[in-house]
This record gives structure tokens, sequence and C-alpha cells, in this order.
């Protein structure tokens, strides 16, 4: 019996294998079959989830190259403005260096004008050389006045002597010629003092006119520069 | 100590203003050009207010008026320039030296008494 | 004879400005009457001897001589000096012939801004004549007469060299001299 039963649970277990193989083969297969499926719609999932990803990697990749050309353009504008910012600097410290020329030319303008100033001292020195020219025309003046009263008295003093020489006669009448010319002389001296002191009048205008003009020409001249030293000044204040 | 100092190279000017000045109670002082001014602002610092012609020899009174702001170190007198110029280009020169006031020829005393009694308190 | 150098208009306005500042400053009292005539016209009386204050205002582009003759009579000297007779009368009328000068500067100011004013000097009548040899473009002679007693010579001589034309205003800016102009 044990035997029976044994062969019959063999058997059993055989065929229970079997069977169990069979329907493990079968369910294997199933299953095979299910993960094979399983499988199957997981390589696609994995291809489509692998496609859209190529597909947004594509996308990215065009973002990304998107990106690189605005950060290209983004680059140039930068070197662009960046060049500007340059040349504005540049431009800046130009203007600053010729502002400060500006003010450096300012000064000097306003230097030179105060030296020419200095101008005034050179007209005070002719003023006073004016005054001593006009001095010494005075003098002139003084002796053809006293010229002219030694002359005129040489006249009376001829008049006297022709008047004794007629009275002497003949013998006088050499003596008459001699005083007859000294008349003569003095008359020709009283001329020329006359003539002489219509110089001096002339030389006395022309003198005094010429000097005046030189001393409001020279006022002038010290205004106008004060004017522009003044303007000067200012322009070189504004400037700092 | 005089308060007041008249500069000017014409003695009809000094004597016409400082004896119109002295007249009304103030203390005067007189100088004949701008060195003489100079020289009499120096030795008298009770002097408090400065007359002055422009037009003078030996240094004229702008000239001066640079000097004593400069080389005196005197900021504090007060300069008015009595004068026949009225140039803009003459009273700049003045208000850049610091000068007060401006008054053109011929002087009115009456007209300007009063200012000059403060300017020389 | 070509265009003037002084124009007409500048010569006239000349005159003026000269006629107002002896008008002006010549006169010692508001009240006295002061008659300009050319020198040459009817009943002019004209000064024969004496002496000359001459002043110069000289510009860039032309000089213009002042000169005023007086005689140094009874007459003249009372006028100017007034109660003041202690003071040499030279003094006093050199004052008051720059003062004259002055008044003429500051017009002429208006339209020419570089101007200098020379100070006065006196030279005999016998001078005068020879004015023609200065070459002026503008030469004329008045006769001065203050309150029909006091005699005086005017004469405006001019030099330019180059043209000059301007047209002064007719009546006088209001005169502000005298008054203090603070700054």
């Amino acid at each position: 019996m044990i035997q029976q039963v044994l062969v019959a649970a063999l058997a059993g277990s055989a065929v229970t294998a079997l069977v169990a193989l069979a329907a493990y083969r079968l369910a294997s297969a199933r299953a095979v079959h299910r993960l094979r499926a399983e499988a199957d719609r997981q390589t696609a999932t994995l291809s489509q989830a692998s496609a859209a990803q190529r597909e947004l990697i594509g996308v990215h990749e065009q973002h990304m190259q998107e990106l690189e050309a605005t950060l290209a353009q983004l680059r140039d504008e930068l070197k662009t403005q960046s060049d500007s910012a340059d040349a504005v600097r540049t431009e800046l410290k130009a203007a600053l260096d010729s502002k400060d020329q500006l003010g450096h030319k300012a000064a000097q303008l306003a230097a030179e004008a105060a030296r020419l100033k200095g101008l005034a001292g050179t007209f005070e020195r002719w003023h006073e050389q004016m005054i001593s020219l006009m001095t010494q025309n005075q003098d002139m003046h003084t002796k053809n006045h006293e010229l002219s009263s030694i002359v005129r008295h040489v006249v009376i003093v001829s008049l006297n002597a022709s008047i004794e020489a007629a009275r002497a006669g003949a013998a006088g009448r050499g003596f008459a010629v001699v005083a007859s010319e000294v008349r003569a002389l003095a008359a020709r001296s009283e001329e020329l003092s006359k003539s002489y002191r219509d110089s001096l009048h002339r030389n006395d205008l022309t003198t005094t006119a010429t000097f005046q003009d030189i001393q409001a020409g020279g006022k002038m001249i010290a205004a106008s520069l004060s004017s522009v030293e003044s303007l000067a000044n200012q322009f070189h204040a504004t400037l700092h | 100590m005089s308060k007041i100092l008249v500069v000017d190279d014409s003695s009809t000017v000094r004597d016409e203003v400082a004896g119109f000045l002295k007249k009304n109670g103030l203390d005067v002082d007189t100088a004949v050009d701008g060195k003489d001014g100079l020289t009499k602002l120096k030795g008298n610092p009770g002097i408090r207010l400065v007359i002055s012609d422009v037009n003078m020899p030996n240094m004229d009174g702008l000239t001066m008026v640079e000097k004593i702001r400069g080389e005196l170190g005197n900021s504090t007198v007060n300069v008015i320039m009595l004068t026949t110029e009225s140039s803009p280009a003459m009273k700049e020169r003045g208000k850049a030296a610091g000068v007060k006031g401006w008054i053109v020829k011929p002087f009115k005393g009456d007209a300007v008494l009063e200012t000059f009694r403060k300017l020389a308190s | 004879m070509g265009i003037d150098v002084i124009s007409a208009h500048a010569k006239e306005s000349v005159e003026h400005i000269f006629f107002r500042a002896i008008r002006s400053r010549l006169t010692m009292e508001a009240s006295d009457v002061c008659e300009i005539v050319p020198a040459d016209a009817h009943g002019a009386h004209s000064l024969s001897d004496g002496n000359l204050v001459i002043l110069t205002i000289s510009g860039i582009a032309f000089r213009l001589l002042l000169i005023l003759q007086y005689d140094e009579d009874e007459r003249t000297q009372s006028y100017f000096l007034r109660e003041e007779s202690e003071r040499p009368f030279l003094e006093v009328f050199l004052e008051i012939c720059n003062l004259c000068c002055g008044a003429v500067n500051q017009e002429l100011l208006q339209y020419f801004p570089d101007l200098g004013m020379s100070t006065p000097y006196v030279l005999s009548a016998r001078c005068r004549p020879y004015l023609e040899a200065l070459k002026p473009e503008f030469l004329a002679s008045y006769s001065v007469s203050i309150n029909d007693a006091v005699r005086l010579g005017a004469t405006i001589c001019m030099c330019a060299h180059a043209p000059i034309d301007f047209v002064a205003e007719a009546s006088a800016l209001e005169d502000t001299s005298g008054e203090l102009e603070l700054f």
C-alpha cells in the first residue's frame, strides 16, 4: 500500500508537479507573457519617454542656442556700451584737461592784464618828462622875451646915436651909417624873435596835445585792461 | 585821532570835502596822492573811512585801494571813490578791490553826509 | 571833399554834449544864464588874449580836445571864486574845467565804451591859431557868456583816423552826479 501510496503520491506529486509545472509553466508563460507584455509596455513607455526626452532635449538645446545667441548679443552690447563709456570717459578727461587749460589760460590772461596795467607807471614817467619839456619851453619863451627887450633897447640906442651923429654933421656921417645898419639888424632880430615866439607857441600846443593824448590814451588802455582782467578772473572762478 | 581820510591831488577838492565834513563835526585828515594816502593810513589806525579820487599822480586811487587791501592787509576800512570817472570798467575794478561806494563829482555834501557819518563810526 | 570822417550827426552830437556840459558845470548857480553862440556869429564877443585851459579825451579811433579860453579879469575872478577869495583863481578854475570835461566824458562813454581823459593844462591864448597844425577833422569855436558878464571862449578840436558816427540823445540824461552809488 505504502508503495502504492508512495507511488500514487509520487505520481500525484509528479502529476501535481507536472500540473504545477504545467501550471507553473502556463502561469510562467502567462507571467512571461504578462511580463513580456509589461516589458513591451514599459519599453514602449520608455521609448515614448525617451522620445519625449529627446524632444525636450531638442527644445532645451534650442533654448540653449537662443540663450547663447542672446548672451552673445548681450556681450556685444556690453562691449559697445563699455566702449562708449570709455569714449565718454576719454572725452570727460579731455574736457577736464581743457577746463584746466582754460582755467590756466584765464589765469594767464588775468596776469597779463595785471602786468600791462603797470604801464600806468610809464605814463607817469612821460607825464613828468612833459612837465620838464614844458618848463624848458617856458625858459625859451623867457629868453626870447629878454632877447626882444635887448633888441628894442639896441634900436633905441642906435636911434639916439643917429640923432647925435646928425648933430655932429659930416664927422658923424660914418657913425650914422653904422647906427642905421645896427637898426636894420635890430629890426631883423625883432622879426626873428617874433617868428621864434610863434614857433614856441605852436610847439607848446602840439607838445601839450600829444602828451595829453598819451595820458588819456594810457588811462583808456588801463581801464580796458581792468575790464579784461576782471572778466578773466570771473571766468576763472566759474571753472572752479 | 581822525576818523576820515580825504585823498585828492587837488587842494580845491581837499579843502571843499574836508572843510564840509569838519564843519559837520567830523574828524578829517587829508592826503595828496595814493602814496601819501597809504602812509597816512598806516600811521593812523583810527581811520574808518577813506574818500579818494581816482586820477592822481604818483599812485592812482584804485591802486591805493588794492594796496590797502593787499599789502596793508586792511579789509575793514570803508573806501568811497569821489571822481569824474564813471566808466563801468573802472567801477568793476573798484568793486573787485573792495571799494564800498562810488560818487561822480561834483561833491554834494548834504546828500551823503549821513552815510559818511555812519561809515566813519 | 570826400566823405567826412566825422559824420554830421557825430559833430552835432559832440557839440550838444559839450554845450550841456558847459551849461551844467561852468555855471556856479542853477539860475545863472549861459549863452553859447558860434564865435564868428554877429555880436559874438571874442577874447583876444588871456589863457587857454586844454583837456583831451582819447578814444580808440579819435581824440577830442576841449579848449576853454578865459581872461583873468575882475568879473571872471569874482564869479568863479565867489566867497573863497583866498584860493588861487587858477586852481578853482582848473577844477571847474576838469568837471566840465568829466561831464563830456561821462556822456560819451555811452557811445564809446573805451575812453580816457587827461588832466588839464594851461597855455597862452596865442597858441590857439595853431590848433590847425593838429589837422583836426572837426574844429569849431564858440563864445560863451554867463549872466552877460563873464566871457569865455570854447573850442572843439577833434581828430579821427577812423569813421565816427553816432547820435547823442537829445535831452541830457538825469544828472546822477554827487549821488553815492553803494556797491
